[in-house]
């Protein structure tokens, strides 16, 4: 009695996601694992954890190495330091928020806003080359773009016979930095934003339409819920970002602007408030505002990747 | 005029004709389905009906209302995605509610419509989780309820169970038809897989490349294709070239052996194409029924069904037996006779 | 049937000119050295400055070792978390993160400190700026490997080869290598460019660096430092392009965030 076989389909190798444990019990015991990460580890430790580590012991050492709290203190009551958080803080919120706001327009022109396709790639090639050309250079450019010999002063010169610069107007000041980073806010926000809006299925606009919803139903009750924690991740991405920069602002404007990077650099350089415990307390406050800020994206990151699976 | 026209509906992309001349009659409360292969043009032209797509030429009308240019978000239609496409940021509930809120309804009634809904689909207490909370099949389950709560006038569905396991499949496909019966509701089922289409339609339209093969009853699909493509599409289906003996009485043969067909044979053919359906073919000899002797190829035994390939001059033919517990198995390689009545075979071409 | 996106092409175009009025009127200034007429003087004057050499150089050198001394960190420690230990992954991608929580001005405040006194002094050698330079492309590195080798697969690879009976160096060779390409060379090009460009490591703790240098002759001169601006311009646009070219094809795009700001 010959029965022919037809071969039960394999349910095929799982897929682990990647971040699932192993689904295999590791032959050998579990600590000659560890060994290959080990390097990694350890130039994590050495280089990042105890320097950050000592920063914070030294926040807590008084010039004559006893423990205080007054270098954090001194952070809320000293109002050159309390100056220099707030600046930074503005400056960043500036930056983030109209980078965030401007790269949002952009990625959803070209995304959705029938724009060629062309288009797209041009903006997001362009968008991974601004958004890494900041520091030094970004400075100098800007300075050759507004500044007194600037090719836009001149043009708006010739063409108004206004001298912007005539009534002591500069831009060395907060808005024109604000200018300056705003260079590689929004393209970074428009890398992140592009793929977030294409992750909108067609089928959910088309869903709402088919159910009564016009465009602005569609953004209010479904598009901008589902991309806000993804926007407000990356706004304080962008917030971050802006306050850790260091090298764009010396560049443009030097020591002028009272940043907490700039600051903290001086003290690094040995300036005049040699106070090390100090200046331990300042980068403290700059590792707990960046913790901050990365702990609410990776909140937002966690929501957006749970909605849209 | 029957309740939804599609009336010599055709749609054109940049270069190819998508649909062509589609020309359709839908009674009020009738399930019909289209069925075709990919890319025959069945979810444009359903697409076409919920507003999606815009006619190339041709009318849509909806009881009576000449729907061809409203936009889909002012149709009074139902659509069911094929990938559920429900809202992810919302729950169950609101989901379901949502086309009752856009239309501004007071928030009783809409919390009574989706208790009811809810309780259709037969999930009631799910309505405060989130799609990704669900299985697949809950999620379609949902994204029906979705659809039926606004109570439009037609439900589309395009292969709602194509992204869903073969087992909740089955299920949820008798879930979708007793739904439709009970609301009674006009449906536009669009699938490739014709088992669910014989099952749950009061109609198929068969589709091919953009044009209309044949709209009929399951039954008459199945039995009385009116194509080749919808003969060999719908079903397994034994094509056998025959030399005619006498086109006037029926008499072909294969190979050296003769039968007789019921079916009409063009006079002066020299040979017929004759198909016949794999269950019309019985293991051993039968009163007054045609019969033929072949080689065992092989014998597959699916369980409710036992298989056969068997060599009959030049052709291989299929036979589909039903299981029984004192059924002999025929061997591989021996030679089986088998027979079928004439009036159970037809010729086309 | 379509209305015109009118508000999308203005955007767009107001985006565009934000990207290329900076470029253009640095790339115009460069060339306004003498009075009067449109000239390379600049360029011709940086190149003269046997400075520019040597910084250029000095970066290129610590660029090279910070690529390998990066490589070789992260590429075991991805392949390793991938295939045998993804017990670590969660650790290993929060260390990829701190760089972004220890910015740069932060870290060089910190390992002055703690490295500029016994037991172990670095910062009187070059170390401690690699090191520097090596933590602010370990993000980049890391996550573009690791992309690579889930796009790929890693795991059924290997055991597929080793099912047919390859020795680890056939894997590595055939199978690992050819495949993370890509993503490899994506890595080290933007760490090429980061390191080119980077300035705050190398001028707080007093390297001759490109970057300091750069800056010096814009505390000192004119014209000059704009031309060099467009010199590290073209270093950048350059290096997202290579990367953009090995990578076509490539499913993903990946967000290249820069490292000095």
């Amino acid at each position: 009695m010959a029965v022919e076989r037809s071969p039960r389909a394999d349910t095929g190798p799982r897929q682990d996601k990647g971040d699932a444990p192993s689904a295999r019990p590791p032959r050998r015991p579990l600590s000659w694992a560890w060994v290959g990460v080990a390097p990694f580890f350890l130039f994590a430790i050495l280089f990042l954890f105890l320097p950050s580590f000592s920063i914070f012991l030294r926040s807590f050492e008084s010039l004559d190495h006893t423990f205080t709290f007054q270098n954090i203190l001194d952070i809320f009551q000293k109002s050159d330091i309390r100056n220099a958080y707030k600046l930074s803080l503005q400056v960043s919120a500036v930056t983030a928020i109209g980078g965030a706001f401007f790269g949002f327009l952009l990625a959803y022109a070209v995304c959705m806003g029938g724009m060629p396709k062309s288009a797209r790639s041009f903006l997001l090639t362009f968008s991974g080359v601004a958004s890494n050309f900041a520091g030094v250079p970004l400075a100098f450019a800007f300075v050759a773009t507004m500044g007194n010999a600037g090719l836009v002063t001149r043009i708006i010169e010739n063409l108004t016979g206004f001298d912007i610069h005539a009534g002591g107007f500069t831009i060395y000041n907060f808005w024109g930095l604000s200018i300056v980073y705003m260079y590689f806010q929004f393209p970074l926000m428009v890398l992140i934003m592009a793929p977030a809006l294409d992750g909108l299925r067609r089928e959910w606009r088309e869903a709402c339409e088919n159910l009564g919803g016009t465009t602005f139903h569609y953004w209010r009750y479904v598009a901008l819920p589902i991309l806000m924690p993804t926007l407000l991740g990356t706004s304080i991405l962008l917030f971050g970002n802006a306050f850790g920069a260091y090298a764009t602002a010396y560049a443009f404007t030097g020591s002028f602007l009272n940043l907490v990077p700039i600051v903290i650099g001086a003290q690094i350089q040995g300036d005049v408030l040699y106070n090390p415990g100090l200046g331990n307390a300042m980068a403290l406050g700059m590792i707990v505002i960046m913790s901050l800020s990365m702990l609410i994206y990776m909140w937002s990151q966690r929501r957006a990747a749970r909605w849209v699976r | 005029m029957a309740f939804l026209d599609i009336n010599h509906a055709s749609k054109t992309f940049a270069d190819s004709a998508a649909v062509q001349d589609f020309d359709l009659h839908i009674e009020k409360g009738e399930l019909v389905s289209f069925l075709g292969p990919s890319g025959c043009g069945k979810t444009t032209t359903l697409r076409m009906v919920a507003g999606f797509e815009v006619p190339t030429s041709g009318k849509i009308v909806l009881n009576g209302q000449d729907i061809t240019d409203k936009a889909p978000n002012q149709r009074d239609v139902g659509m069911v995605f094929q990938a559920y496409a429900l809202f992810p940021n919302m729950t169950v509930g609101n989901n379901i509610g949502f086309g009752l809120k856009i239309a501004k309804k007071p928030k009783e009634e809409i919390a009574e419509r989706v208790t009811a809904m809810l309780g259709l689909i037969q999930m009631p207490e799910l309505g405060d989780r989130y799609p990704f909370q669900l299985s697949g099949g809950q999620q379609q389950r949902v994204a029906l309820a979705r659809a039926l709560a606004i109570s439009p006038q037609v439900l589309l569905l395009d292969e709602p169970l194509s992204a869903l396991d073969a087992k909740i499949r089955v299920e949820l496909r008798y879930e979708i038809r007793r739904i439709q019966q009970q609301l009674k509701i006009t449906t536009i089922y669009v699938t490739h897989d014709q088992e669910e289409a014989l099952t749950l339609s009061d109609r198929v339209v068969v589709m091919s490349a953009g044009k209309i093969e044949q709209i009929g009853s399951p039954f008459d699909i199945y039995n009385y294709p009116s194509t080749a493509f919808v003969a060999s599409f719908v079903g397994t289906l034994n094509q056998m070239r025959c030399r005619v003996v006498d086109a006037g009485s029926g008499k072909l043969a294969l190979g050296d052996q003769q039968f007789k067909t019921n079916a009409p044979i063009k006079a002066g053919a020299a040979d017929a194409l004759v198909m016949l359906r794999p269950e019309e073919l019985h293991m051993g000899v039968r009163e007054g029924d045609n019969s033929l002797t072949g080689k065992v190829e092989s014998v597959a035994f699916l369980g409710s069904v036992v298989r056969v390939h068997l060599k009959l001059g030049e052709s291989v033919v299929t036979l589909d037996a039903l299981n029984e517990r004192k059924l002999v198995l025929p061997k591989v390689g021996e030679n089986l006779t088998v027979s079928f009545p004439p009036h159970g075979c037809w010729v086309m071409g | 049937m379509r209305r015109f996106p009118i508000w999308s092409w203005v955007w767009f175009l107001i985006g565009l000119s934000y990207f290329f009025i900076p470029l253009i009127s640095t790339f115009e200034f460069s060339l306004r050295m003498i009075k009067g007429r449109y000239t390379l003087e600049a360029y011709r004057v940086a190149f003269q400055d046997p400075r520019f050499y040597q910084s250029f150089g000095y970066s290129l050198l610590w660029a090279v070792v910070t690529i390998i001394i990066s490589l070789l960190l992260v590429v075991p420690t991805a392949y390793w978390v991938q295939l045998k230990l993804p017990k670590a992954r969660p650790y290993v991608e929060f260390i990829t993160l701190m760089p972004f929580v220890v910015p740069a001005v932060v870290l060089t405040f910190g390992l002055v400190r703690l490295y500029g006194r016994p037991p172990l002094i670095l910062t009187t050698t070059p170390a401690a700026l690699i090191v520097g330079y090596v933590v602010l492309s370990l993000p980049y590195m890391y996550r573009s490997v690791d992309s690579g080798l889930r796009a790929v697969d890693i795991r059924t690879l290997t055991e597929a080869a080793q099912s047919l009976g390859a020795g680890w160096g056939t894997i590595l060779k055939d199978v690992i290598f050819p495949n993370l390409r890509v993503a490899l060379l994506s890595g080290i090009f933007l760490t090429f460019a980061i390191v080119m460009g980077e300035f705050t490591f190398a001028a707080l703790m007093g390297w001759p660096a490109f970057g300091p240098y750069i800056e010096e002759i814009g505390a000192m001169r004119a014209y000059t430092p704009q031309a060099v601006s467009v010199m590290s311009f073209l270093i950048t646009w350059g290096s997202i392009m290579l990367i953009q070219w090995v990578g076509r094809g490539a499913r993903g795009q990946q967000v290249q965030l820069g490292g000095a700001r």
